[in-house]
């Protein structure tokens, strides 16, 4: 599944990246990294994964199988710069789908790094058998994501209206959106 | 010993490049790999009614002519798979890119593994890796970037009944033994599909600048 990483990638500034699986040993790193995602944004993740303890907890449950996270490691001073975990279920009847999550540290975004993770999401995805990518994006919030995702063939499939609350208690839109990863061509 | 035995072994045993390899097959007799076959060999070869079009499948290379062409470019490599020492039924072949391409800018230190191809009718013999196998056995790679561009629409799923992600290892599988690995690129024609790839190999005798060089260019940073 790791064949050929970690995989340079280069940004629109010119700088050099690496994108490899995050590992045991990125649990500092990753702290960091999580702790410098605005507070407002960082309201709508699952966990706080600033909180070392929750860092701690998530580190140790690390499992390839159920959760592949991929790390984007500068590679100018090895800073984890963005995330993006694909979550699979055990269930066998959701063995052909993976869930989605990407987080890009806000010096780096408009460079092309969360389109870079989202493309290796997609290979990993496609390397691993996944017939069906969702991503979850708060509207209003994750619009340069969204963006993101549209050029790469996701869709959205569904609305939830005022599902999710802001700080400032105002609720607001989640999008669903899905990306096929055909099998074959089609006939047509 | 299996066919497939013969060929490592024989591929293996030296590090000088033979003109033709034979080794016997059980159903159609004489199989003659040749690894560097000379353009004035073409016109007396037949291609293989494997090898051609098909309803959702159309041969990279269907003409003799072709593979003329390219042997007798500087740089231009084709190896051969003959059956009864003059019916093509498989091939791989390599090139310098041509210009306008991409990866011309970077002149002559790139060379595209561009095409690599089995008949329909000779599958079972697995000569696809015997194919790579002897297009590799040679030192100039070390002074190279070799690559391939990994294009859905060339892939025969068909045929052999794969999908694209299965179809997609076993062409990536031929290549990493000898050291490719998947790189990434903003290059267009591989964005367009998700199943598309890029793998190169960079050659151990590539300086730092020129690997820099690649690695920029792949983004479309041509002038760092």
């Amino acid at each position: 599944m790791f064949d050929d990483y970690p995989r340079e990638t280069v940004l629109k500034d010119g700088s050099c990246v690496l994108l490899r699986p995050a590992t045991r040993e990125d649990e500092e790193k990753l702290s960091e990294f999580f702790a410098r995602i605005p507070d407002n944004e960082r309201w709508f993740l699952r966990d706080d994964l600033a909180d070392p303890t929750i860092m701690r907890q998530w580190i140790e449950d690390l499992d390839y199988q159920r959760v592949i996270p991929m790390v984007a490691v500068r590679q100018d001073d090895n800073r984890i710069i963005a995330n993006v975990r694909l979550h699979r279920r055990p269930a066998k009847c959701m063995k052909h789908v993976a869930h989605l999550r990407i987080t890009v540290d806000p010096e780096f975004r408009q460079q092309r790094l969360g389109t870079w993770m989202l493309i290796d999401a997609i290979k990993l995805a496609l390397e691993i058998g996944i017939e069906k990518l969702v991503a979850e994006f708060v509207e209003g919030v994750e619009e340069a994501a969204i963006g993101a995702a549209h050029k790469l063939d996701f869709f959205e499939q569904a609305v939830i209206k005022e599902y999710v609350m802001d700080p400032q208690g105002n609720y607001r839109n989640l999008i669903i959106m899905v990306k096929n990863i055909h099998r074959e061509w089609s006939d047509f | 010993m299996t066919r497939d035995e013969s060929s490592e072994n024989r591929t293996g045993a030296s590090d000088a490049v033979l003109d033709e390899r034979i080794f016997e097959t059980s159903e159609e007799g004489m199989l003659c790999i040749i690894p560097r076959c000379p353009p004035e060999k073409f016109p007396d070869f037949a291609l293989d009614k494997g090898i051609g079009n098909f309803s959702h499948y159309r041969s990279i290379i269907q003409k003799l002519d072709v593979f003329q062409k390219i042997a007798a470019t500087e740089g231009g490599r084709v190896a051969v798979a003959l059956i009864r020492g003059r019916v093509l039924v498989g091939y791989s072949a390599c090139w310098h890119p041509s210009e306008g391409e991409r990866w011309s800018k970077l002149g002559n230190l790139m060379y595209e593994m561009g095409a690599i191809e089995v008949s329909r009718n000779y599958r079972h013999l697995k000569l696809g890796r015997t194919l790579v196998n002897v297009l590799m056995e040679d030192d100039s790679f070390e002074d190279r970037i070799a690559y391939m561009n990994g294009y859905s629409w060339h892939w025969d799923l068909d045929g052999t009944g794969m999908t694209l992600g299965q179809y997609r290892k076993m062409i990536m599988g031929l290549l990493r033994p000898h050291g490719f690995k998947e790189v990434y690129t903003n290059e267009p024609n591989i964005g367009l599909r998700e199943e598309n790839f890029f793998m190169a190999r960079i050659g151990s005798r590539v300086s730092d600048e020129d690997r820099a060089r690649f690695r920029n260019l792949r983004f479309g940073l041509v002038n760092r």
